[in-house]
């Protein structure tokens, strides 16, 4: 565990900016996770930064996926699965019973692994989620519909058949769907697990593309299993191993200089 | 297939020779089971024709006879041998229909809560009853309907019914006259309990089936697990559902000694659902043993034609509803 102190970047608390311009949106602190009575999170302590991406990389079952999904607290739906520790989204602490999780999911979104386009229309997939926080007049609704799928690229694709089913798409028309649902209720913070490892170079490409220009506005987390994406679209990356957190540090840091012996030897594909 | 492996190491010949051999086993077992499949398939139209051919050859004499008025005659009098089934008609359509009001939307909230809400230790038990209940003979529901059920109903339900929907316009004819007990009511509570584990249990596999992470897709939009179950969960499994709506209707409509037991058996068609009536099966099962007439007989029959073309209509009533679905979702 004394990989924790390799942090590379300055502990800031929420309001303030450190020197270098950087404000944190979401600090996990002492984080310790259970299924059942399998710790499968020790000790973990990160922080994403507003306007930033970090990539979590490690090889499988090493925990990316489950702290992704402590962030907007997803492991509620099953049971035998609990946290403990802090989760800090702009200061409050998320993992406090008395959180409201809709309002939770709102301001942090998810993109999975797999597109999961609701059975419905085009234009209803991303209609739905706004409905479900405002009531807007006919002609707004479609803007910001029309916003969202403009957003995530994919609005000259799909501007002419907005009443097809979600599932027509191809796989990747279906991930950047499922981006501009997420968008369009106007999150704080974007999840992505492992949001291209189902889809074409080309379309990987895309979403690639699409994560550098929302970061612009949000604060991304992604889990990638390609280290080339998580070194091409991150400015911060943590390596993650059994359940721990080795070393998160700046991309480029992490890529070339990086103080763990373990993670060297999994960026160089010796293992994982 | 064993054979061609372990003689592989042999001369090549010979390995020639028991390759076309074990092929041309093999093409015959295949060329067997295809027609074995396709007989058994064959068998089921066979069977329907059958059924069809004898139902309107069985009903002929009661159809010549009573023309379309057979349709809509309410008279059924063996006496006279004066015959109409629109009292039967009427009773099956409004029993059934009573019996989906009811066993649909618990039957469906059952399935939700057992696959969205339920804790681990109480679904076992709860699935469990569900399945008992769907294995509980009709005769039973039926002596339990007449003795226990219809009288608590006359006592207790109908009574309350009456003195509350009997004076509102609109309302009193459907809840008038005096508590039976058996009657329409009783009869179309009773399919709801019997059809209510057919489609709970149908729903709930269905259910089971959605994958996890459209769900989680939902839910990490901020959804509530009503708002899941609406928008998601029941649109993914429109089929399913459908599918199990319509098993549970079917099994209203020709439902039998249940229906008999507690629906009162009268050939009147009555604006009052607390009144008795009598069922398309219900009169078959009371009537057949007495019918001495060939025109009684026949007109028994041609009740049964009608109930299969009843069934008929619902299933393609079905079909239609899922397509203007399937093109409301834009598929």
């Amino acid at each position: 565990m004394n990989s924790v102190a390799s942090f590379t970047v300055p502990t800031v608390s929420h309001t303030q900016k450190s020197s270098d311009g950087l404000a944190e949106k979401v600090s996990v602190r002492t984080l310790d996770f259970f299924y059942g009575d399998n710790r499968a999170l020790k000790n973990v302590n990160v922080s994403l930064f507003k306007g930033h991406v970090t990539a979590f990389i490690g090889p499988s079952g090493c925990g990316k996926s489950t702290l992704l999904r402590i962030l907007n607290r997803m492991y509620d739906l099953y049971p035998n699965q609990r946290a403990t520790g802090e989760v800090l989204l702009d200061g409050e602490n998320i993992l406090q019973p008395g959180q409201d999780i809709n309002l939770l999911r709102a301001k942090v979104g998810m993109v999975f692994q797999k597109p999961t386009p609701f059975p419905m229309t085009i234009y209803e997939n991303i209609a739905f989620g706004i409905r479900l926080y405002e009531k807007l007049p006919k002609s707004e609704l479609d803007g910001r519909v029309q916003h969202a799928l403009q957003r995530a690229a994919l609005w000259n694709e799909v501007k002419d058949k907005l009443g097809a089913n979600g599932l027509s798409l191809s796989g990747g028309q279906q991930q950047r769907l499922c981006i501009a649902r997420t968008v369009a209720v106007r999150p704080e913070v974007i999840l992505f697990d492992e949001p291209c490892s189902a889809l074409d170079p080309i379309s990987t490409a895309k979403i690639e593309e699409l994560i550098d220009e929302l970061k612009e506005d949000y604060t991304i987390a992604i889990v990638t299993h390609n280290m080339q994406q998580a070194a091409r679209v991150s400015d911060f990356t943590a390596f993650m191993y059994l359940g721990e957190l080795i070393e998160y540090g700046e991309t480029t840091k992490i890529f070339t200089t990086p103080n763990d012996r373990r993670t060297q030897d999994y960026i160089t594909g010796r293992f994982g | 297939m064993a054979d061609v492996a372990l003689q592989s190491g042999v001369t090549s010949v010979t390995e020639q020779v028991d390759r076309a051999r074990v092929l041309q086993r093999l093409r015959l077992s295949d060329a067997a089971f295809r027609h074995l499949t396709r007989s058994a398939a064959i068998l089921v139209l066979i069977i329907l024709g059958g059924i069809i051919v004898s139902l309107v050859h069985g009903s002929w004499p009661a159809l010549r006879t009573f023309g379309f008025s057979f349709l809509y005659t309410e008279v059924w009098n063996p006496v006279t041998e004066q015959f109409g089934a629109i009292s039967p008609i009427y009773g099956t359509v409004v029993t059934s229909v009573i019996a989906m009001l009811i066993a649909v939307p618990v039957g469906l909230f059952i399935a939700l809560f057992l696959t969205e809400l339920c804790p681990m230790w109480l679904r076992r038990p709860i699935g469990i009853a569900i399945e008992l209940l769907a294995g509980i003979p009709s005769i039973i529901y039926g002596i339990w309907g007449l003795f226990v059920f219809a009288p608590f109903l006359q006592q207790y339900v109908q009574p309350f019914l009456i003195s509350v929907f009997g004076n509102l316009p609109g309302l009193s004819t459907l809840f008038a006259g005096p508590p039976y007990g058996i009657g329409v009511l009783t009869a179309g509570l009773i399919l709801a309990i019997m059809v209510l584990p057919f489609i709970t249990s149908i729903s709930r596999d269905v259910f089971e089936a959605v994958p996890p992470v459209l769900k989680e897709a939902a839910y990490g939009l901020g959804c509530t697990t009503w708002e899941v179950a609406r928008y998601v969960v029941l649109p993914f499994t429109r089929v399913g559902v459908i599918g199990g709506v319509m098993l549970g209707l079917g099994r209203a409509l020709g439902e039998t000694m249940a229906v008999t037991f507690v629906i009162g058996n009268a050939h009147r068609i009555s604006g009052s659902i607390l009144a008795p009536g009598t069922t398309i099966s219900a009169t078959i099962a009371n009537e057949f043993t007495e019918a001495v007439g060939d025109l009684y007989t026949s007109s028994l029959i041609a009740l049964g034609l009608i109930l299969f073309v009843i069934t008929f209509i619902v299933l393609a009533f079905a079909r239609l509803m899922l397509m203007r679905l399937n093109a409301r979702l834009g598929k």
